[in-house]
């Protein structure tokens, strides 16, 4: 387990920070949890959490792997990564309140400040969600 | 939650069938500015899909759930001072379980997002 808080792996902050813990990380590969809870701002009428919130989760995940890789190098505020692309989402069904994600990260090439990664989303073992994307992540000075 | 009156407010639109252009203002007073990024407000790139999504819902008139997206390019940065109004261009094409839904977010300046993909009923 990172012990590092996710307020100093991403400069997401509430009502938007969508992920709770980054668990493991390594050069290539990250894993992240978040519960859903009442009153995140992704949470429709009902109990259930947006597509576009799991999309958010998945970006924040990749985020907060390229904020440990910066602050392990050594810099003091993470970086702010940017969407650049979604590519090849599905989602199977939203996650509804209570429910634990988990979701495993993978890195692809790194080419001119984007990244591409791999992200995939479970409850409880099941695969709710996955994309791939393109992060454009912009170093702070 | 409903982006329409928080996050974003249609000032017209322009209906041709499944087709449509939405003219919409971001609203700076939104409360997700107070995270993404804290003093330095960026429209979440997931906000614009969401408000894709409503305004396909719209269109179409029924409930969608956004169950693949192909693509979704998000070529500008958009902020609610830098742009504060967008036109979104949007076609709904009947697949079956729902629509292939195409749209494009731009400005007089810039092409903000490019999206395609399939909205379920």
């Amino acid at each position: 387990m990172i012990s590092e808080d996710i307020t100093k792996l991403i400069p997401q902050r509430d009502p938007i920070l969508m992920i709770d813990k980054l668990i493991e990380v390594d050069d290539d590969a990250a894993l992240t949890c978040f519960s859903v809870r009442a009153g995140n701002y992704f949470i429709d009428e009902d109990r259930w959490l947006s597509e576009t919130g799991l999309i958010e989760h998945i970006a924040q995940s990749a985020s907060a792997w390229a904020g440990y890789k910066a602050i392990d190098a050594g810099a003091g505020t993470p970086p702010v990564g940017y969407i650049g692309e979604v590519k090849n989402f599905r989602c199977y069904r939203c996650p509804e309140i209570g429910d634990e994600l988990l979701t495993s990260i993978t890195i692809g090439s790194k080419i001119a400040g984007i990244t591409l990664i791999t992200g995939e989303t479970r409850v409880s073992g099941e695969i709710i969600a996955g994309t791939q994307m393109k992060i454009f992540i912009s170093p702070n000075p | 939650m409903l982006l329409e009156n928080t996050y974003y407010r249609i000032i017209h639109v322009k209906t041709d069938g499944l087709s449509a252009v939405y003219r919409i203002a971001f609203l700076p007073g939104c409360e997700v500015y107070a995270g993404h990024f804290p003093g330095n407000p960026v429209c979440p790139g997931v906000c614009n899909i969401g408000t894709i999504k409503e305004c396909a819902m719209k269109l179409t008139g029924q409930k969608l759930f956004i169950s693949t997206i192909k693509q979704c390019r998000l070529t500008a940065i958009a902020t609610p001072d830098g742009s504060p109004e967008v036109d979104i261009a949007i076609t709904a094409i009947p697949t079956g379980k729902g629509f292939l839904i195409t749209a494009n977010i731009t400005d007089a300046e810039k092409i903000y997002m490019q999206y395609k993909g399939e909205m379920t009923i």
